[in-house]
């Protein structure tokens, strides 16, 4: 049993006993994590709010067989302004639901990290609606290595007439390929997903109101086809 | 393992929240020690709880009767509604003695995470409470979460639509703690919800 020093974000958590709860974070360097936080529940608890979702703090661990208990907690960005705007709290829901379907644990989780983190500092700073959830998800399946062939035929390469999207076949599909299952595209939603895939969440191209939704409706599709889940945090609010 | 019926109980107590097998063990056997009317009472008072409380028609409270004792009560506010997560946090409202409104108990939080969604609590209950009862202020007291924070933000997008005055309850500083313990958050929000001396 050893202590331990580790920086994260608090993904979620749920009660555990009379006052206590499990935290689960996603830290850099040592993925998913699981922790218990003594006392938490209680409102002299000296933890505070400093363990609410999608705060990010420095930790120090007490290494248990199970699970670490935190001895100590400094919060690093408190995000506030995510808990005073009830869709700034659902998409950073979508956020951190979707980084904890793909975390692991004791694994290296760097790029995740970043990308949990530059969403999240997106909304702080005022930045909204379905392209931000899009771009982050588009983020995501890179980061796990499914990233969407949106320039190109998935099929054959071609890069015109890209008017079709295969979920299991990994992107867009061009007139002339058949692939079994393939939803028909509005035209210019594979430019605009390809877009938002490259762009910096902290500064997104302006919106397009006629694409967006069925935008995050691919991005957020693909992605569950591919976690092979449901992201409960958009579904719920519709 | 025990004789049937001491085992049976055993297996029942385990399973009650915060209560293991050594607990539950060590429970049974005190209740084997005790007076037979003692344990007589205790069977009792857990089938008459179970038997005879229900949920109250208006605000979801636990209740005898059909309203429970705070919606029978004439004397109370009726134009304030206290919006509760669960039962147990009337209670705790009630012991303060300083609120004569009514309640109305959600079932739960808002947690799209978790898959709960306006859906699966009693908002439309509450919409449907507005008008006959002449509800003018709502009072959100849900946990200062980010569920809870989520449920208050929720009520009031959908109810000041309505003409509802909608407020949640301070958050702060604990009486008692020290400012040097205060986390950036409830001290941020201590510092906005400042009151005029």
């Amino acid at each position: 049993m050893a202590i331990r020093h580790d920086q994260a974000i608090v993904l979620r958590s749920y009660p555990f006993g009379e006052a206590d709860r499990v935290v689960v974070l996603l830290s850099p360097n040592n993925g998913k994590i699981r922790t218990v936080a003594k006392g938490v529940r209680k409102t002299k608890s000296r933890f505070g709010g400093r363990l609410e979702h999608f705060t990010h703090v420095d930790l120090v661990l007490y290494e248990g067989r199970n699970l670490d208990t935190i001895t100590q907690v400094a919060v690093i960005e408190p995000f506030p302004r995510l808990r005073s705007d009830l869709d700034a709290v659902i998409a950073a829901g979508t956020m951190v639901e979707a980084a904890d379907a793909v975390a692991q644990e004791e694994e290296s989780s760097i790029r995740l990290f970043l990308l949990l983190q530059r969403g999240l500092k997106a909304l702080e700073a005022g930045e909204r609606g379905q392209d931000l959830i899009t771009s982050f998800l588009l983020k995501l399946a890179d980061v796990v290595g499914v990233a969407p062939s949106l320039t190109q035929c998935v099929s054959c390469g071609r890069l015109e007439d890209l008017h079709r999207f295969s979920f299991g076949g990994g992107g867009a599909i061009c007139d002339r390929c058949q692939v079994e299952g393939a939803v028909r595209l509005r035209d210019g939603i594979t430019d605009y997903l390809a877009v938002l895939a490259d762009a910096e969440l902290m500064s997104l191209p302006p919106g397009d109101d006629r694409l967006s939704g069925e935008a995050r409706g691919i991005a957020r599709r693909f992605v569950e086809y591919h976690l092979d889940r449901k992201l409960n945090s958009l579904a719920v609010m519709e | 393992m025990f004789e049937g019926p001491v085992q049976r109980l055993i297996d029942e107590l385990s399973r009650l929240p915060g209560i293991g097998a050594k607990s539950a063990q060590r429970l049974a056997f005190h209740l084997l020690s005790v007076e037979e009317a003692d344990a007589h009472r205790l069977a009792v008072a857990i089938t008459d709880m179970r038997d005879q409380i229900k949920t109250c028609g208006r605000c979801f409270n636990v209740a005898a009767e059909e309203f429970c004792s705070i919606c029978r009560d004439q004397r109370r506010d009726i134009s304030m509604v206290c919006v509760v997560e669960r039962p147990q946090d009337i209670i705790v409202l009630e012991r303060t003695q300083e609120y004569r409104g009514r309640y109305h108990v959600l079932g739960g939080s808002l947690s799209p995470i978790n898959g709960i969604g306006p859906g699966q609590l009693r908002f439309d209950e509450l919409m449907d409470r507005l008008e006959p009862e002449g509800i003018e202020e709502l009072i959100v007291a849900t946990n200062p979460t980010i569920e809870g924070d989520a449920t208050a933000m929720y009520i009031a997008r959908e109810f000041k639509p309505q003409g509802v005055k909608v407020t949640r309850l301070a958050s702060g500083l604990p009486v008692g703690g020290d400012l040097d313990y205060a986390d950036e958050l409830t001290l941020g929000r201590a510092l906005i919800g400042r009151s005029e001396l």
